[in-house]
């Protein structure tokens, strides 16, 4: 039996509605499971009785209920070839549109912010070995940045769990990784010495400016959580830190067109990012 | 000591008569009195000099933001690169005093569209410190400000949007503005909007789309209604 509490379609409608007002992401009718299965944990948590009763504790805020709503839509945990849809984009559009505007034995920046515990900038470096076939023309600079310094310790590190490495496939795994035991795993030497990491406040643009910029920047999944006037200026930020005509990023639910006009948005079969424009707007 | 080193300019001086990319710069660096040494997490956000803001606390604005305010607000008078200006409502964001607000209203009053969003979404962003002139702007000669005012209710509590926006509902001589009034509190109003939308739809009887519009906003909130206790008469 279940115990799912009642969710009409017109109630997820409205809270759909009520979350791309607040953060901008979108959940079609496809995902209406998705948004019934977590606004059912939201009321469960908050003990609401009814849809209504939910619904009205959430748009006045009690006990911080919207960012806990606004938590239990995204995806916390971060893993290898998370979105991988934007790394083959990577190596399929964005590097041959930068590689045809540098012209060759340049160098490639890249950016990953907020990186955590290093599985999105490390995904990055195997992904290019993997499928870039210009990899080695290239001086390739990997970044990876995030504001909490544990883990960018950890991510120096390089060891990881099965979790993270799920999506990997296993002669990847194979290759890159030595099993330290049957649940960790470390990335080889070569691999953790390609990306650089460093602490960045992404509202800091002083601290911003001192990476200099990028060809291309990941930037996923934490605009969500900013008020306007951090998004503002955490935008600004990241088109500072971009080459003229570079890419950005962002998680799959993030519009950069609702933050900032400053962006192209550039539709590519794999992936929509956004591109400083090569000229200033 | 003379360096033979050019003096450097100070920002507002370089907004007036700088290169466009100058002008961002000039732009960004007089916003950034309150907001670089924030942090990059959202529970920290809310305690930052943004957050206070937001919520209408200006005390702790100095002199020389006053006059980073003054700048940019004499910025945007003239600025037509809408880079730049995009970094100027930023500031004025940042900095989040009244008088940035009074530098941003002038741009609801413009024929660009583009520039009339860009002020919204900046009056958005500081409606902390927007509220106490929300009263005014919804009363505004011009009905073009006074539809834009509508759509920033959207930011206040449901008490406080519906209490602003029923008093539109009751005064306002202009069919769009009560409809945008109405969009709005389709969304978020609460039960105390009823008859004032109920006298709206009756004061534009010939009025088509806002007699229907009415209609939606009355089924959801009367859908949302809490239900009655048992017993209860």
């Amino acid at each position: 039996m279940s115990d799912a509490l009642p969710v009409s379609p017109a109630d997820c409608s409205r809270v759909c509605e009520f979350l791309y007002r607040r953060t901008g992401m979108v959940f079609t009718e496809d995902k209406r499971y998705y948004v019934e299965r977590r606004v059912n944990e939201r009321m469960r948590a908050t003990g609401s009785a009814s849809f209504n009763s939910y619904f009205a504790l959430l748009r006045i805020d009690v006990a911080g209920e919207i960012e806990q709503f606004v938590n239990a839509f995204t995806v916390n945990e971060t893993y290898f070839y998370r979105e991988s849809h934007q790394l083959r984009c990577l190596t399929k559009d964005l590097l041959a549109d930068r590689v045809k505007r540098t012209g060759p034995a340049k160098a490639i920046r890249i950016w990953s912010l907020p990186c955590s515990t290093g599985e999105e900038p490390y995904s990055i470096a195997i992904w290019l070995l993997q499928n870039w076939p210009s990899v080695d023309a290239f001086d390739i600079e990997i970044v990876g940045s995030d504001i909490d310094t544990r883990v960018l310790a950890a991510a120096r590190e390089g060891v990881f769990g099965k979790r993270a490495l799920m999506q990997l496939p296993a002669d990847v795994i194979d290759k890159y990784f030595v099993p330290l035991d049957d649940e960790q795993w470390r990335l080889l030497d070569d691999i953790r010495g390609s990306v650089l990491f460093a602490p960045v406040n992404l509202i800091d643009a002083p601290a911003t400016a001192t990476f200099g910029r990028f060809d291309v920047i990941f930037c996923r999944n934490v605009l969500i959580y900013f008020d306007d006037a951090s998004r503002r200026v955490a935008a600004e930020n990241l088109y500072e830190s971009l080459l003229p005509g570079g890419f950005l990023c962002l998680g799959h639910s993030e519009s950069m067109s609702r933050i900032s006009p400053l962006f192209e948005v550039r539709r590519y079969s794999d992936a929509i990012v956004y591109q400083r424009p090569e000229a200033n707007p | 000591m003379p360096s033979g080193q050019p003096e450097p300019r100070h920002p507002a001086d370089v907004l007036r008569d700088g290169t466009a990319d100058q002008r961002w710069s000039a732009a960004r660096a007089l916003g950034a009195g309150t907001l670089g040494a924030g942090t990059l997490g959202a529970s920290t956000l809310g305690a930052s000099t943004v957050g206070a803001q937001r919520a209408g606390d200006t005390s702790g604005v100095g002199p020389a933001a006053v006059d980073a305010v003054e700048a940019l607000a004499n910025a945007l008078r003239t600025e037509a690169d809408p880079r730049v200006r995009q970094a100027i409502f930023t500031g004025l964001v940042r900095l989040g005093s009244p008088a940035c607000v009074e530098a941003v209203i002038p741009c609801l009053r413009v024929d660009d569209p583009q520039l009339r969003g860009a002020a919204l979404d900046a009056l958005r962003a500081m409606i902390g410190v927007v509220r106490p002139m929300l009263p005014a702007l919804l009363a505004d000669p011009d009905a073009d400000v006074r539809l834009l005012s509508c759509d920033l209710a959207r930011e206040l509590s449901t008490s406080d949007a519906t209490r602003l926006l029923c008093d539109v509902l009751a005064r306002d001589t202009e069919p769009n503005v009560c409809a945008a009034a109405v969009d709005v509190l389709a969304e978020i109003g609460d039960a105390e909007a009823l008859p004032f939308l109920e006298a709206c739809a009756g004061r534009f009887g010939d009025v088509t789309f806002l007699g229907f519009a009415v209609r939606i906003a009355m089924q959801r909130i009367v859908a949302e209604r809490p239900a009655p206790h048992a017993g209860a008469v």
